[in-house]
């Protein structure tokens, strides 16, 4: 064996071990990461929104995704049809990906693809 | 082949649009080597590299370097190994025992045998890499997805419900990854695709109950 594939295959094996641990421990902080990418994933478009607005939403039955309370600062994390979020003059638009911009916002409102998840 | 040239060939006419691939995978049934082995002097437009004798770099700037990888089809898909040998010592990993042989292509004469589209896919998003590497491979993945009937899309999740839990995890965590990743030059672009990879997320969810 050379010292590159003994090299390549110790590799490999630390990112097996790495994984299995990350998966017992998927339902706890570990996973966080990976449930926040899922719901961004499932998203067509992504909005930060002001305070206020969030907590109107809320008040009209959209529900947070849980993965907003997991983060620290909590996030509001919202689904919300597209035809709602265009109410909305103060909404910006982000792109859909893990950027500073996105991370930082603290609401946020997700417009589901059409089979996505639902939105109240 | 295996790597990232599969998707240019399982477009239409083998239209080579998709992916602008660094060197070409060619995949070994480690039954197949010893039969490899005696062929290696026909690769006069390429040598061994000294560093990874898997890995032949061509003597001509035109051509891209060949990069030879085992598969056992009877390997556990977490696992990896290496085929010693003293002329071509391969690195047989877990992950291609999910790539099987598929069609045929004939160009310029020379028969190349592609894979399965379904195994290459899941081959691609089971395995955890990191960085460039991992998101090039991603987006090959894409590029296969891309390519891929619905047929494929069946056969993908036949597969994907053998795998243990762990490693459909992976998967899904991966089509995350790639859902969110920036374009790349030269790669099929991640942005435009994102209702497909939702889409196969969610079908892939709903194959194994599991929560997320």
């Amino acid at each position: 064996m050379t010292a590159v594939q003994e090299r390549r295959l110790r590799e490999l094996r630390s990112r097996v071990l790495v994984r299995a641990f990350d998966h017992r421990q998927r339902r706890h902080a570990r996973g966080v990461w990976f449930r926040l990418r899922r719901v961004l994933a499932l998203a067509r478009e992504a909005y930060a929104l002001p305070r206020d607005e969030a907590e109107r939403l809320i008040a009209e039955g959209h529900r947070p995704d849980p993965v907003g309370r997991e983060l620290e600062p909590p996030r509001i994390v919202l689904f919300v049809p597209a035809e709602r979020v265009a109410e909305i003059a103060s909404a910006r638009p982000l792109a859909v990906r893990l950027s500073a911009d996105l991370l930082s916002a603290e609401c946020l409102a997700l417009v589901p693809f059409p089979t996505g998840p639902s939105t109240t | 082949m295996v790597g990232s040239e599969v998707p240019n060939l399982l477009e239409e006419g083998a239209a080579a649009t998709l992916v602008v691939s660094q060197d070409l995978d060619v995949g070994v049934p480690v039954s197949q080597h010893a039969a490899l082995r005696q062929r290696l002097d026909e690769l006069d437009e390429f040598e061994p590299s000294a560093e990874e004798p898997s890995v032949w770099t061509p003597r001509s700037p035109d051509l891209l370097e060949l990069n030879f990888v085992g598969i056992d089809p009877a390997q556990d898909p977490a696992e990896a190994y290496v085929l010693e040998d003293d002329r071509l010592p391969l690195l047989v990993f877990g992950a291609l025992s999910l790539v099987s042989r598929g069609a045929e292509l004939e160009i310029g004469g020379t028969r190349l045998a592609l894979p399965r589209p379904a195994g290459l896919l899941l081959e691609k998003l089971v395995t955890d890499r990191t960085g460039e590497k991992g998101e090039r491979d991603l987006l090959v993945a894409l590029g296969v997805l891309d390519t891929s009937t619905t047929q494929d899309l069946d056969e993908l999740e036949t597969l994907y419900r053998r795998l243990r839990p762990e490693l459909r995890h992976a998967v899904r965590s991966n089509l995350t990854i790639l859902s969110l990743l920036a374009p790349r030059p030269g790669m099929p672009d991640p942005q435009s695709r994102r209702a497909e990879v939702a889409a196969l997320l969610r079908r892939l969810e709903a194959a194994a109950t599991e929560a997320p």
